[in-house]
């Protein structure tokens, strides 16, 4: 099975490198990476074979493609792997308006190839075994659900996070997402309505996206839920930050943290200390491996590129309840 | 100075043992149910009054921790007879009723305290003057969280009667209302949502809020974990900083049992520091101010302002839409 990583701009690219070389029968092919400077200073750090073209890497009779790319440059390369014939697993979120999404379903579908949307949280067991209890029934009427993605803010990986044009948006674009899909998977139901206040007040040099934002939904069953998708943890916090779910029922609440297993290092000179040490499996491995899987098995992927559009919808809505002062109905076509 | 406490039930046992680390002398109390007041006279060698109005005549200082319905017309009847009051949170359930109440105490002379106790747990107040020291910056995004199970009294169970406490917006979310405003300065708007259970009192809420500085803020709030369980914490995002802290760290002692055994109270109260009684401190603040003629921690303004935002956040569950201050 080849495999090929197009463009090195999202940090993940370099777990996914890791990801890759632990599945026996993958052959990481390489990396395309347009921009020459960073292109050859990647290939020295990771080690693989740096094609100078994305173009040439998809002439290299790839099964899949891993889109690596600023958010904004997805369509481009998403069309052009499915033209090469290449499954795609596409970074999240998948684009920055609805209408690039769209496009990149019509172009897959036309070439017949599966597209996959990088949602790893899905395959943590924290996530799986708290949606066992929930379809399970263990904790009766759920009275209102408490979601945190935070992070530091990515920029000091990435510039282009801090950027509207390439990013689509900030905190709320970049974290959204992951909790709306987990809301959607876990309770099994839709979004219906989202109001968020959102501020850019961390005050980042070259950043000029939102750095917070808090919202309420509302899903189709009526049940509530809170998102703090804010970038609010300091540089200097013991970890990027943290994903974590509070499920309150009237037979029980269940407080979920998804990188609850880690240890405390304390090192002398180490850039974060101390800093918290994960000893659970990466849940990126487990979704790399449904990719490698689903293209093996020639069957869709366990995630889906609707699921990838949903989330998008509600983080595209969440600015649109900002601007307008007041909650916005999903799929009232906003973000067009 | 005199001290007489109107109401014996959770928060009137709370503040007689408060005062006992005062100067002050603690004569007697009064409450609606006869037995409780003499209980709690007993317990602490003083008299049990049958009536409000005799207890008043007979002291200098009157505690209020009755029911939130009937703070009103005590606080006006205890500004008439020339007394300072100390009256438990929220301060009214109405926004006309709390102004009538201050305007009472200021047209009497006399001072006029509520008890917004969260101010005066150690870990909330180390916060905020962190926060004032410009440690983690300006404000950029808090999370506030109140959750606790639903008030079990078997006697009067007032609490879950929305009519007589203001339900659980009003009565408990109210603190980080105030604390939120208290670290975070004027709110511009609110927006809340609220969920309650079909079969008992039940209820969560969710509320967000907008400051006038741009800062925004979650607060989370409930009645709505098992009997027993009250979680509480916070989140202080700034520019240049962060600051932590949740119920469930680790507590200075925490003793292991054989699950079961759990004897909730009739009403939860939060954790606050191991030596520093929350209550007691809130207590000695309010009486040494009356004392010296010092101003309070925690205005009049100040409870007016957080019941504003109670109230704000129950239009917008009722409107969906957010509510301006």
């Amino acid at each position: 099975m080849r495999i090929g990583i197009l463009s090195f701009d999202h940090l993940h690219a370099e777990i996914y490198r890791e990801n890759l070389r632990n599945i026996p029968d993958v052959e990481l092919v390489g990396f395309s990476h347009e921009k020459l400077e960073e292109g050859a200073e990647f290939a020295r750090r990771s080690g693989l074979n740096w094609f100078r073209k994305h173009s040439e890497l998809l002439a290299s009779n790839l099964n899949g493609a891993i889109i690596c790319c600023e958010t904004a440059r997805h369509r481009e390369l998403v069309e052009a792997a499915a033209d090469a014939g290449c499954h795609i697993l596409c970074e999240k979120p998948i684009a920055t308006n609805l209408a690039d999404a769209k496009a990149m379903l019509d172009a897959c579908t036309r070439q017949g190839v599966h597209f996959m949307t990088a949602f790893p949280m899905r395959f943590a067991p924290s996530v799986t075994s708290l949606r066992a209890m929930v379809q399970k029934g263990d904790f009766g009427k759920i009275l209102g659900i408490n979601g945190i993605n935070h992070s530091e803010i990515p920029t000091g990986h990435r510039t282009w996070f801090g950027n509207r044009m390439m990013a689509g948006g900030g905190a709320v674009m970049d974290h959204t997402v992951h909790l709306v899909d987990l809301f959607r998977w876990i309770f099994n139901v839709e979004i219906r309505e989202v109001y968020a206040e959102i501020n850019s007040l961390l005050g980042a040099p070259q950043v000029d996206v939102d750095t917070a934002g808090l919202l309420l939904l509302t899903f189709a069953n009526g049940l509530q839920a809170s998102i703090d998708c804010s970038w609010s943890r300091p540089t200097f916090y013991p970890r990027w930050g943290h994903l974590k779910m509070e499920v309150i029922g009237e037979k029980g609440t269940a407080v979920m943290d998804g990188f609850a297993e880690h240890l405390t290092l304390y090192s002398r000179g180490a850039p974060r200390n101390p800093s918290w040490i994960g000893f659970s499996r990466d849940p990126n491995q487990a979704m790399i491996e449904e990719f490698v899987a689903s293209i093996r098995e020639n069957r869709p992927p366990q995630v889906t590129w609707q699921d990838g559009y949903k989330a998008l919808e509600v983080a595209l809505a969440a600015y649109e309840s900002e601007k307008l002062q007041r909650p916005v109905r999903i799929g009232s076509n906003v973000g067009q | 100075m005199r001290v007489g406490i109107v109401g014996a039930g959770t928060m009137g046992a709370a503040h007689a043992a408060a005062w006992r680390s005062t100067k002050a002398r603690l004569i007697g109390c009064s409450s609606a149910h006869q037995s409780q007041s003499d209980q709690l006279a007993w317990l602490h060698g003083i008299r049990s009054y049958r009536a409000f109005t005799d207890l008043l005549q007979e002291v200098d200082i009157v505690d209020i921790c009755t029911p939130t319905a009937t703070h009103r017309s005590m606080v006006l009847e205890a500004a008439h007879a020339g007394k300072h009051v100390l009256c438990e949170k929220p301060v009214a359930l109405r926004q006309e009723d709390a102004e009538a109440m201050v305007r009472a105490c200021e047209g009497a002379g006399v001072r006029f305290f509520v008890c917004m106790v969260v101010r005066f747990f150690p870990q909330y107040r180390l916060a905020k003057d962190l926060v004032s020291e410009g440690k983690i910056g300006n404000l950029t995004v808090l999370r506030l969280k109140r959750v606790s199970y639903p008030p079990r009294k078997k006697v009067e169970n007032w609490y879950i009667d929305e009519t007589r406490s203001g339900g659980m917006i009003v009565d408990l979310m109210i603190h980080d209302f105030d604390f939120a405003r208290w670290v975070g300065g004027d709110v511009e708007r609110v927006f809340a949502r609220r969920s309650q259970s079909d079969q008992g009192p039940a209820e969560y809420a969710q509320a967000i809020l907008r400051f006038k500085s741009g800062a925004i803020g979650l607060i989370e709030g409930g009645w709505a974990y098992p009997p027993g369980v009250f979680r509480t914490g916070f989140d202080l995002s700034g520019s240049d900083g962060l600051i932590e802290w949740n119920s469930d760290q680790p507590g200075p002692v925490d003793v292991l049992r054989a699950p079961g055994a759990a004897n909730a109270a009739a009403v939860g109260l939060p954790v606050s520091g191991i030596a520093e009684d929350p209550y007691t401190i809130e207590i000695c603040h309010a009486y040494d101010a009356i004392r010296t003629g010092k101003s309070f921690d925690v205005t009049a303004e100040d409870a007016l302002q957080s019941l504003r935002i109670a109230l704000a956040a129950r239009e917008s569950i009722n409107t969906n839409q957010p509510a301006i201050l």
